[in-house]
């Protein structure tokens, strides 16, 4: 398949990751250019670079990695002639199926080759891929792709509708993996193609239950067993790291502060009432002296959360420094009712020195792909002592 | 369309095709459950109620036929197909919980399992003798067939040692013990990490050897796989035993302790090189030749961990990931990929963010598995009642070169 070398040569298919989002694949030809909005790059640069290196752009801005290709890194950098399959299938899949070193397997349709491209991997140059699709360009494209990537003599690819036409094979291959419309259509060829002297298994892959079940009971009338679904997801998580989380002592604390200068403001006001009644153009002062008490009652307590959020965007240096003076300011605030008002914006936060890991799923994800029809073909039951024998003796057809 | 004639090379296989002498395996029972046995030559094979077999009947089967207990001895069965059931109009209604529906008593079972009576007999009495039967829905009286024949039949089908199936067995049998890898999880460590044969891989895997089992299935005996253990001697992976390898294919794998795992320590051993007039019997000298060939492959392992290059790195250890990160991924090659598992989403968040921070770890991401099973009969297709709530995490990251070529 692709290069096992430590350094890239000339010709070598490689990935160029630019993001996460952007993965990219690239025939090293020198003498050519890659331009993107990461820099500008020549093919050439790229020889006799290991594989993993980071590249700086010629114009000094922007840089890109070069990895060397993998089956999962190829899904997400192939060009896309059908809807493809991803990892979380494709293992599944490679799994069930029991595909790995020496095996011969049987895919219908090649689609985008994403599949294909995992099974050759798996298999390695001992095994065996015949892959089949109806559609002449996108065979076509898969056929100079494969030749491209060296694994022309792992896959076989025939412009084929199986099932019209079948596999053109007898007993000889350990697994099928149908991705049609019509897979039912497909079965008793893909029978014909499986060998006997063991036990094989097929998948086929339908994104709709009503396909599911039409495969499901050509599968029994084929003399499939152990006929079985399941459907698989990957669910990515974001990581994200909060301060540790605040304690509602703290809340409670603030809001007893707030009641407090609520307190000292209304025997304020009783104060003034009195003293405006003893003063009758006192009316302005008082009003003024008003909106001041407003302002600093709302702020320590309006402003909590976002003090609190202030001080998580703080460094870690900062924090450290932070920390022990915390407590010091808590007892003072209590022995000194008085200190309250300038200082309960800072004593507020309990200072979040220490931060978490947290993690959730992405909050899109892929709901469906599609469902994993499996099932098993044993081989046939061995013809002598049982044919008196009546199998209706088995409890399970009473 | 001309038939495609590839050149086939001779096939490689990671176990034999059939039952062997000496093979440890599965057994699936009426009940659902499966139970690993030895199948050992002339000796016999105890499945409790079921009763016994002689092993010999199983060697040189294929795996994954059906076959009944009859008197000791082995009835092959046809394998089970999906059984119509053609609906009715019948409903509960008529139905009522806590009656009494069932005159056979349990001694005329007891008397009736004694005189050999086979299960089917046992289960067409009881639904003879069963007041409601004729009430049931077809699915309902499918479902009660089946429950009755869980309790007496004595079927047993053998399971094909595929690494899914070893992986659903210890799953169900003691998820603790793999580290809830339940195999949607293993299957796509296996395909992150790019296992392929000819690779040569890193392994730490404290999840009782089902990591070792799958890198080694997936290698086919061809490349190379060293795994650092916590122990002494070389660890024991009970999951391998279940997958009945051949040698060729156990042969790729080496392992190290994490003592002997550091490049600045110098293991302590007992002198190999004794002058030849010290050696007093023949005894000595084999003992002494084993030593200096375990001290030999200790060393000759340690110099190629050391000479580094490996194309991945798999973790699934209880151990403090970040260390074995640091440890480790310096004898990764560039590109090469690493894979951390863990149970808890938690260890692996840390993680992430100690890896983010860090430009030799590439686009590291953290996923969780997902998977659900369903019941497909004949109009009776949902998912099941049942399942596993977790799989377990994964983590993945590339590891890139941190110096910066610049042009």
């Amino acid at each position: 398949m692709w290069s096992t070398a430590r350094l890239i040569a000339a010709g070598d298919t490689v990935i160029l990751w630019l993001t996460r989002e952007l993965v990219q694949h690239l025939v090293v030809t020198p003498g050519k250019d890659f331009n993107s909005k990461f820099g500008h790059y020549r093919h050439s640069d790229l020889v006799g670079l290991p594989y993993g290196s980071k590249l700086g752009s010629r114009t000094g801005r922007g840089f890109i990695h070069i990895l060397r290709p993998t089956p999962e890194l190829w899904t997400m950098a192939l060009p896309h002639r059908t809807q493809i399959l991803y990892i979380a299938d494709i293992s599944l899949v490679v799994s069930y199926l029991d595909i790995r070193r020496g095996s011969r397997v049987i895919e219908a349709g090649t689609g985008s080759g994403s599949f294909s491209h995992s099974v050759a991997r798996s298999i390695g140059p001992s095994g065996h891929l015949w892959s089949y699709e109806f559609h002449e360009a996108r065979a076509k494209k898969a056929r100079e792709e494969f030749a491209q990537h060296g694994m022309s003599d792992i896959v076989t690819l025939t412009h084929q509708n199986v099932c019209k036409d079948g596999f053109n094979l007898t007993d000889a291959a350990d697994s099928v993996f149908l991705d049609l419309p019509a897979p039912w259509d497909a079965v008793e060829h893909a029978k014909q193609a499986l060998r006997k002297d063991r036990p094989t298994r097929i998948c086929c892959f339908s994104p709709c239950m009503e396909q599911v079940l039409r495969t499901v009971s050509a599968l029994n009338d084929a003399g499939f067993s152990d006929i079985t679904m399941y459907e698989t997801l990957v669910r990515s998580h974001d990581v994200g790291q909060v301060p540790v989380l605040q304690s509602i002592t703290e809340v409670a604390d603030k809001l007893k502060k707030g009641e407090e200068v609520r307190e000292i403001k209304r025997l304020r006001q009783i104060a003034g009432g009195q003293r405006s009644h003893q003063n009758p153009h006192g009316e302005k002062r008082k009003r003024d002296e008003d909106s001041e008490m407003n302002e600093q009652e709302d702020a320590p307590v309006g402003e909590a959360e976002d003090s609190g959020s202030g001080k998580r965007l703080k460094t870690d240096d900062d924090m450290g420094t932070w920390t022990p003076s915390r407590d010091v300011d808590v007892s003072r605030n209590l022995d000194d009712p008085s200190t309250h008002i300038l200082r309960a914006g800072a004593s507020i936060p309990a200072a979040p020195t220490a931060k978490i890991s947290v993690s959730k799923a992405t909050s899109e994800v892929r709901g469906h792909t599609s469902y994993l029809t499996f099932a098993t073909l044993l081989p046939p039951m061995p013809p002598a002592p049982l044919e008196d024998d009546a199998p209706s003796q088995g409890p399970q057809s009473t | 369309m001309s038939a495609p004639s590839p050149v086939i090379v001779p096939q490689f296989s990671t176990r034999t095709l059939t039952i062997q002498s000496g093979n440890t395996i599965l057994l699936r029972l009426p009940n659902g459950e499966a139970k690993a046995v030895k199948t050992e030559k002339n000796s016999t094979v105890s499945l409790g109620r079921l009763g016994v077999f002689y092993a010999n009947e199983l060697i040189g089967e294929p795996f994954g036929r059906t076959y009944d207990i009859v008197d000791k001895k082995l009835k092959l069965l046809p394998p089970r197909t999906l059984a119509e059931v053609e609906d009715t109009d019948a409903t509960n209604e008529l139905i009522n919980d806590g009656e009494f529906v069932q005159p056979l008593t349990l001694e005329e079972i007891q008397t009736l399992k004694q005189s050999g009576a086979h299960a089917s007999e046992i289960i067409k009495m009881q639904i003879e003798q069963h007041a409601n039967y004729s009430l049931k829905t077809e699915y309902s009286k499918e479902k009660y067939k089946k429950r009755k024949e869980a309790k007496y039949s004595k079927i047993f089908t053998t399971i094909d040692p595929t690494l899914f199936n070893v992986c659903e067995h210890w799953f169900r049998k003691d998820q603790t013990r793999i580290r809830d890898i339940r195999i949607d999880a293993l299957s796509q460590i296996l395909n992150m990490a790019n296992i392929r044969p000819g690779g040569r891989y890193l392994a730490v895997d404290d999840a009782s050897g089902l990591i070792v089992s799958g890198i080694l299935e997936r290698m086919g005996g061809d490349g190379r796989l060293l795994t650092i253990c916590n122990t002494d001697s070389p660890p024991a992976y009970p999951v391998t035993v279940n997958m009945n390898f051949t040698n060729e294919t156990v042969a790729v794998l080496s392992s190290l302790n994490w003592a002997t795992a550091e490049p600045g320590h110098t293991p302590l051993v007992a002198p190999v090189d004794v002058p030849a007039d010290q050696i007093k019997s023949d005894r000595q000298k084999t003992r002494l030749n084993k030593r200096k060939a375990a001290l030999d492959l200790l060393n000759t392992t340690r110099e190629e961990l050391f000479a580094g290059e490996f194309d991945a790195l798999i973790v699934a250890s209880d151990y403090e990931p970040f260390s074995i990160l640091e440890k480790l991924v310096p004898y990764l090659t560039g590109s090469a990929s690493i894979v951390v598992q863990s149970p808890y989403a938690q260890i692996l968040s840390d993680l992430h963010a100690k890896l983010r921070a860090l430009p030799e770890y590439l686009g590291p991401s953290l996923t969780e598995v997902w998977l659900r099973r369903y019941q497909v009969l004949p109009g009776r297709t949902h998912p099941t009642m049942n399942t596993s709530g977790t799989g377990s995490f994964i983590l993945h990251a590339i590891k890139v070169y941190t110096f910066f070529v610049w042009l």
